[in-house]
């Protein structure tokens, strides 16, 4: 279970990114995370596995506090957690393998990882990870070579190499088109649903929010504005969340359905 | 996803910074006081034109290489490709690692960086001449000072390129190791070392060949190689045999240099 215990988040700037939020995760859920750009979605999660450090509060994932943890607690915790990037982070010339393989360098040790010799098992759990989102045939090519959404699901597959209990994925979809960004999302939500991950996802279109978010949290400014499921998040709830009556911009749909259709 | 915006909400166009105007500026009158008679060099273009003559039988002898010394260039010309070989091989393998405390990407922390870079400087500043004078002294005359000399260089020269090509990478990966709690180590091998092999292998080519390069003055003070039968040629004028010797080195050095454009393209 994850939970955020007044955390805020003031970056050496000035701008308070999160501000005394308290939340709590239950173990199996899939929950995504919805506000503007700057609302604070990808601090909560960066937050959560410590790549932001906390300035106020504290959370506490599985009773460890992410703030008390030192380096090497810290990346005991993030062993646990896999993570999902908007621009997907791969290293481009090097193999598809190789980039899942990052996935389990937690359980590899030091020299072992220097000369690359990963044991079978890792191999095939990684392999596997691969499988499961369907692009084992392009192991041994570079990423590079990958299309757009081919890059994300690579990018997937490290995240579950790890073997996690949490999924984290930030804006996983907005580099990429609308059935693609279907695609991954249903990759995403089979994952949850099929080996119980708890997974955490930031969106900024409403009605992909909708469609696969079994509850919804709504951030603007740094602060928990919305807590609610998807079925109950109509246009009210996002006007609230964006401080702004919707537009077609909001939603990704492809036929660009309007505010309206989202509250139906 | 948004439209143009209106002409009055565009910002300005910033003012073009007096640096590079004041920096151009300042290095043409540098160049012009060091001209100068009274505070600089004192160029005179005049002796340059009436002197030119001088040099002509030395270019004529140069132009009309003596081939049959080339037999005595072998031998010393294949020592030169081997301190030259020997020594990048070791300077570049020790490198590598000292690269990664010297760039701001993957250093633990700050001091270690400091400490790092200032050792690199000292190590660079100081002339492969003066680390072959050194090394003479210390273990005797032979290839084995030009080695230790040679290597000394490429560390220094291959760590300050390397770890300036790695503050220049992407540094998305880094942040997914980061997230798979990958320890630095771990971290620089899977997502810095991939993105900067090219480079590394072309930065040790190109040490290899200053290697080469840098035998010409080793020989000079003993420390093995082609060196030491260009100064004994050079000191008895006979230029027709330095012809050969440069002849052969231009050849090696070009050589190289074609290896390492076909390696550089296939490993890009």
């Amino acid at each position: 279970m994850i939970r955020f215990e007044h955390a805020s988040v003031t970056y050496p700037g000035g701008v308070h990114a999160l501000k005394d939020l308290t939340l709590e995760i239950p173990d199996g859920q899939m929950l995504v995370t919805v506000g503007l750009s700057g609302a604070g979605k990808s601090t909560l999660i960066r937050a959560l596995n410590g790549l932001v450090p906390l300035t106020g509060g504290d959370v506490i994932v599985d009773g460890i506090s992410v703030r008390q943890a030192n380096g090497k607690q810290l990346r005991e915790l993030r062993s646990h957690m896999g993570m999902i990037f908007q621009t997907f982070n791969l290293v481009k010339r090097t193999s598809v393998l190789n980039n899942v393989l990052m996935g389990r360098l937690h359980a590899t040790g030091s020299w072992r990882s220097l000369l690359g010799w990963y044991r079978p098992e890792d191999i095939e759990i990684a392999m596997q990870a691969l499988e499961r989102v369907d692009i084992v045939e392009k192991a041994y090519v570079r990423a590079a070579n990958l299309s757009g959404g081919q890059q994300q699901r690579v990018g997937i597959a490290r995240a579950l190499a790890q073997e996690p209990t949490i999924l984290l994925a930030d804006e996983p979809v907005a580099s990429l088109d609308p059935p693609t960004s279907h695609v991954v999302m249903r990759d995403l939500q089979r994952i949850n649903r099929e080996l119980g991950i708890t997974t955490i996802v930031n969106l900024h279109f409403l009605d992909l929010a909708k469609i696969y978010g079994e509850r919804i949290v709504g951030l603007r400014a740094g602060e928990l504005v919305y807590d609610g499921t998807g079925a109950q998040a109509d246009e009210h709830v996002f006007r609230d969340i964006y401080g702004r009556s919707l537009t077609a911009d909001d939603l990704m749909g492809e036929a660009r359905p309007t505010p309206a259709s989202i509250s139906a | 996803m948004t439209a143009a915006a209106p002409a009055s909400r565009r910002p300005a166009k910033p003012r073009r910074s007096p640096f590079v105007s004041v920096g151009l500026g300042a290095f043409v009158i540098i160049t012009l006081i060091s001209l100068s008679e009274e505070w600089g060099i004192g160029l005179d273009i005049g002796s340059l034109l009436e002197d030119i003559g001088r040099g002509l039988p030395i270019i004529a002898q140069l132009l009309d290489p003596n081939w049959d010394f080339l037999p005595r260039v072998i031998e010393p010309l294949i020592e030169t490709f081997q301190i030259a070989v020997v020594a990048a091989f070791i300077g570049c393998a020790v490198a590598l690692p000292i690269t990664f405390f010297a760039a701001r990407t993957t250093v633990p922390n700050r001091a270690t960086l400091a400490i790092s870079r200032g050792i690199l400087s000292v190590v660079r500043a100081i002339p492969d001449f003066l680390y072959a004078l050194i090394f003479v002294a210390a273990v005797g005359i032979g290839p084995l000072p030009g080695i230790l000399a040679l290597i000394f260089f490429n560390v220094g020269v291959v760590a300050k390129l390397l770890s300036e090509t790695v503050d220049a990478i992407d540094t998305g990966p880094i942040e997914a190791a980061d997230a798979a709690g990958s320890r630095r180590t771990q971290m620089v091998r899977w997502a810095v070392l991939p993105q900067v092999l090219p480079n590394y292998v072309a930065f040790s080519l190109y040490a290899f060949e200053l290697n080469v390069r840098a035998s010409t003055v080793l020989g000079f003070v003993g420390a093995g190689g082609i060196g030491f039968l260009l100064r004994t040629q050079y000191q008895f004028l006979q230029w027709s045999n330095v012809s050969v010797i440069i002849i052969c080195l231009f050849v090696i050095v070009f050589a190289i240099e074609l290896v390492s454009i076909r390696l550089r393209r296939r490993l890009v």
